[in-house]
């Protein structure tokens, strides 16, 4: 049988009742890990048999007026900018992102949208047999500028703000717009980062 | 002077009205608020700790003093970082820890005590006993100084402040596995400096 792992040599020193019993018997009938743990356990033991020494009394009230002392020069420590301190050009652009996404995703599946110049069910049919599927979204300069209206967002913050998704969602999304309407999607968010000055 | 293992929360006289009933977080909240004086009540809440965990690092009373105040500060300076995830003491352990590793580092250590006046009260042991006793935790105390400092910091943390290892785990930044198996290697080493020195 195998001997002890390190970490069921600490348990044992600790409490032998936390190891198993078919451990505990290997330990039975194995002088070397019988031996390694007497090593062990002599010197947890003599470690713990130096105490700490206690400065006077008179120490914690000097060291504490030290530290206040020290720290009277210091500025106040300050909140840590929470998410609703977030430039609301940033939130703004994010959350136009994420709702044109689903927005676009939804009208996909539910809904047959008319072509908006016009064209026959033909030539949208022609359009999307010639449209290129783009599996390599980092190459993609469209999604681009979403990730980069995106990029100042905080997972957390947008958390703490009731924005979540399962990973992998806007990626599913983008991967389903055709190239007109990631350019689209391009377009509204470009207009809209120049118009918050983002 | 008295030789004690403090093992709980020192607590010191708190005269502020916010020590009567606050606890760390509500001290915290209060200072980031702008009541400076709520810092004051956790410095002499936890100064014992973090200055027996620094003398556990630098063996000697100097160095401890200037490693505590140094965690103090700097946990002053980073308290807006403190999120209250953890216990506020895990995360001061951790500056603290921090704070000894990087000073102390490989640096040589002078291990004293803090007077003859500071040794225990041991008038009813023998003075041979009380020799060897010495001796050997000055042994021990070097062969601590001269393990890594991973090893370092579990048995400090686990031994002299009987911390459990999941909470060591959170003030090292590592997997309650790696914290064993340091304490392991730390139980095993100090047995290879002690018997060579």
């Amino acid at each position: 049988m195998k001997h002890l792992s390190r970490i069921e040599f600490v348990d044992l020193v600790e409490s032998s009742a936390a190891l198993p019993v078919d451990r505990l018997r290997h330990l039975e009938s194995c002088e070397q890990c019988r031996g390694q743990a007497e090593t062990l356990r002599a010197m947890r033991s003599m470690a713990s048999a130096d105490d700490t020494p206690e400065p006077s009394p008179l120490f914690w009230i000097h060291f504490s007026a030290r530290v206040a002392e020290q720290l009277r020069g210091e500025p106040a420590p300050a909140r840590a900018p929470r998410w609703s301190a977030v430039p609301l050009a940033t939130w703004a652009a994010a959350a136009m992102a994420i709702v044109l996404l689903v927005g676009m995703a939804l009208v996909r599946t539910t809904i047959h949208v008319p072509s908006p110049h016009g064209r026959t069910a033909a030539s949208a049919a022609a359009d999307l047999g010639s449209a290129e599927p783009v599996d390599d979204l980092d190459s993609d300069e469209a999604w681009a500028v979403v990730r980069a209206a995106a990029a100042d967002l905080g997972w957390e913050d947008a958390h703490d703000a009731g924005i979540s998704a399962h990973p992998g969602d806007v990626e599913n999304v983008a991967l389903q717009l055709d190239s007109a309407e990631r350019r689209e999607l391009a377009r509204l968010l470009d207009e809209d980062l120049k118009r918050n000055g983002a | 002077m008295t030789v004690t293992r403090n093992r709980t929360e020192s607590a010191p006289p708190e005269s502020s009205p916010l020590a009567d009933a606050a606890d760390d977080r509500t001290l915290v909240d209060a200072c980031l608020g702008g009541r400076r004086e709520a810092f004051d009540v956790i410095v002499e809440r936890h100064q014992r700790q973090v200055y027996q965990l620094c003398y556990r690092f630098a063996g000697n009373h100097e160095d401890a003093s200037d490693l505590a105040q140094d965690a103090f500060i700097r946990a002053y300076r980073g308290l807006h970082s403190f999120k209250g995830q953890a216990a506020f003491s895990t995360w001061l352990y951790r500056i603290a820890v921090n704070v000894c590793l990087n000073r102390v580092g490989a640096r040589a250590q002078k291990w004293t005590t803090l007077d003859a006046a500071d040794q225990p009260d041991l008038r009813e042991e023998r003075a041979d006993a009380r020799l060897l006793r010495g001796e050997r935790a000055a042994a021990v105390r070097a062969a601590v100084a001269r393990l890594p400092k991973k090893q370092r910091a579990a048995l400090i943390l686990r031994i002299y402040h009987e911390l459990p290892h999941d909470q060591i785990a959170e003030i090292v930044g590592t997997s309650v596995g790696a914290v064993k198996a340091n304490f392991f290697h730390a139980l095993a080493n100090l047995k290879k400096l002690l018997n060579t020195t």
